[in-house]
């Protein structure tokens, strides 16, 4: 019974210990949030790294300045942007405005070159248009898409350019256009997409499909169709439609340069905001520079990916293996604080019970009644003694009187049996000396406490 | 952070506590208890020692000397146990050598 309630207050300690212990290690949290875990790992890392670099670079500053000074739009080798010149032509008045147009995918030193020219009054890289400290970017899918599928930036001039006048923006004008792909133009794609599930169009940079990144969009697959960057004024040829009518089920991606669509099932619940929030944040990169195609559209998938692992749609998700330490969590300050409060308890009782001190045992055996007759029996005694059998008289009943204070004090019975026995065995020297057998101890206190 | 950190200290204080309580308690009290039992047999011895001394027809000076020694460490206040067991053994001593001069 004691044994095993130390062996209860003992384990409950160790109990104790343990969930402190898992309580500790379950705080090395990480930052990361995520609905549902989203495997999703790409993003467009740090300048030079990731191809967004090109070959194309731009003359002196001098020299710059000159052409600008010399005709008032400057295209350098390599430049893709493209605008409504007619109405840029009209917003800039009567005065003009001088334009320098660089090519995209410039280091820093070439941009900072690009922005030294002073003369020009709009300075566009790539697709990003910029001037004096202002500059514009669009802020709707309709404007990222003329910006990256055809690199029409006229919106953006025309705004930098009444910011720059200091007269309202005009408002943005989708002057983007399409046109049904014809059926000798969705042959090949069809052929294509049906064999290996993708069409990479002639002038597009895409080498190979990013596996992993598809997989975790899309894990029952897609169709990709990449195309380079459309010229500005032609209608572009609607491939996502067309596609999606042929196969309704199956999620196709289109990409125009770098812009992508998405069309096929629960097109109309996430394409926006996969769209909408992956331009919001790299569209001013994307305009910056010239990525390959390969790497935004891994990007892009990331972010599908992240919406989709977002849990804002009533979308499966992949198997989430059962965590018993996230269900455990909450209940391990109760356990703990239970096992503290069994501890403590069960060391109370263990205290109490040792410091209890067991009675000598009662009745005709027992101590109290072994003194009492003891003390009888010296008395008696004390009448038949002589000079000889005093001393052990004498010492005899000091022993008795120990043996009653140790057992007033509540001393171990043990000691207060030790002390009987020296007092019985002085005794019983006495009741030899005076030759009186009836009252040798053993006798006497037989026929006492029978 | 720091408010559901405290319930954890507090159970760690109060169970480290607890434990030391539990061990170092009944320690003090068989301690006491020792003691209580030296001295009470020291006790018993000198009683025993000065009814031989009284007892014994010739003067022994070595065991004077011995329950003198005895006396004094008892009516010293607050001795431990070591000092009981000392007492006892020059009591008893004391007491041998005058029931062998008797």
């Amino acid at each position: 019974m004691r044994v095993r309630r130390e062996l209860l207050r003992w384990s409950l300690l160790a109990v104790a210990a343990a969930v402190l212990v898992v309580f500790l290690v379950a705080q090395r949290q990480s930052v990361e949030v995520s609905y549902g875990r989203s495997p999703s790992s790409a993003s467009l890392p740090a300048e030079g790294s990731a191809g967004e670099l090109s070959d194309a670079s731009v003359p002196s500053v001098e020299e710059m300045t000159a052409r600008v000074a010399a005709e008032p739009v400057v295209r350098l080798p390599g430049a893709v942007a493209r605008w409504d010149e007619g109405r840029v032509r009209a917003a800039a008045g009567p005065g003009g405005t001088r334009i320098l147009v660089a090519p995209p995918g410039l280091d820093e030193a070439e941009r900072r070159r690009v922005k030294d020219v002073e003369n020009a009054e709009i300075r566009i890289v790539g697709t990003e248009v910029s001037g004096g400290v202002l500059a514009a970017t669009p802020d709707d899918l309709p404007g990222w898409r003329a910006q990256f599928a055809t690199a029409d930036v006229t919106d953006q001039v025309l705004t930098l350019l009444a910011a720059l006048r200091k007269q309202p923006s005009p408002p943005d004008r989708d002057d983007l256009r399409w046109r049904e792909p014809t059926t000798a133009e969705l042959a090949p794609v069809t052929a294509a997409l049906r064999a290996t599930g993708r069409w990479v169009a002639p002038g597009a940079t895409l080498p190979r499909l990013p596996e992993k990144a598809v997989s975790e969009a899309f894990p029952g697959g897609a169709w990709f169709v990449v195309l380079p960057t459309q010229p500005y004024g032609t209608p572009l040829p609607g491939y996502g439609p067309a596609l999606h009518r042929l196969a309704p089920d199956r999620p196709v991606v289109v990409m125009y340069g770098g812009w992508i669509e998405y069309h096929g099932p629960g097109a109309s619940e996430f394409a926006e905001v996969a769209g909408a929030s992956f331009y919001a944040q790299y569209g001013s990169r994307l305009s910056r520079y010239s990525y390959p195609q390969l790497n935004v559209l891994a990007a892009y998938l990331a972010r599908v990916t992240d919406v989709r692992y977002a849990g804002l749609f009533d979308r499966p998700l992949p198997y989430r293996p059962f965590d018993p330490l996230r269900v455990a969590l909450p209940a391990l300050p109760w356990l703990f604080a239970g096992c503290v409060a069994g501890f403590v308890a069960l060391s109370i009782r263990t205290v109490r019970g040792a410091g209890r001190r067991r009675p000598g045992e009662v009745g005709p055996g027992g101590t109290p009644a072994r003194l009492a007759g003891l003390s009888a029996l010296a008395v008696e005694l004390s009448l038949l003694t002589d000079a000889r059998s005093d001393p052990a008289l004498v010492r005899g009943i000091g022993r008795l009187r120990s043996a009653r204070y140790a057992l007033d004090d509540g001393l171990p019975d043990k000691h207060v049996r030790r002390l009987l026995a020296d007092a019985e065995a002085e005794l019983d020297g006495v009741a030899r000396d005076v030759r009186m057998p009836g009252y040798r101890p053993d006798v006497y206190l037989r026929g006492r406490l029978s | 952070m720091t408010l559901s950190v405290l319930p954890w200290l507090g159970g760690a204080v109060v169970a480290v506590a607890a434990g030391f309580l539990a061990a170092l308690l009944p320690r003090r009290r068989a301690r006491a208890d020792g003691r209580k039992v030296a001295w009470s047999a020291a006790r018993a011895a000198i009683h025993d020692a000065t009814v031989s001394r009284d007892a014994a027809a010739t003067p022994v000076p070595e065991a004077e000397r011995l329950l003198a020694r005895a006396e004094l460490l008892a009516a010293a206040p607050g001795g431990g146990a070591d000092a009981a067991r000392e007492a006892a053994a020059h009591a008893r001593r004391a007491d041998e050598l005058w029931r062998a001069g008797a």
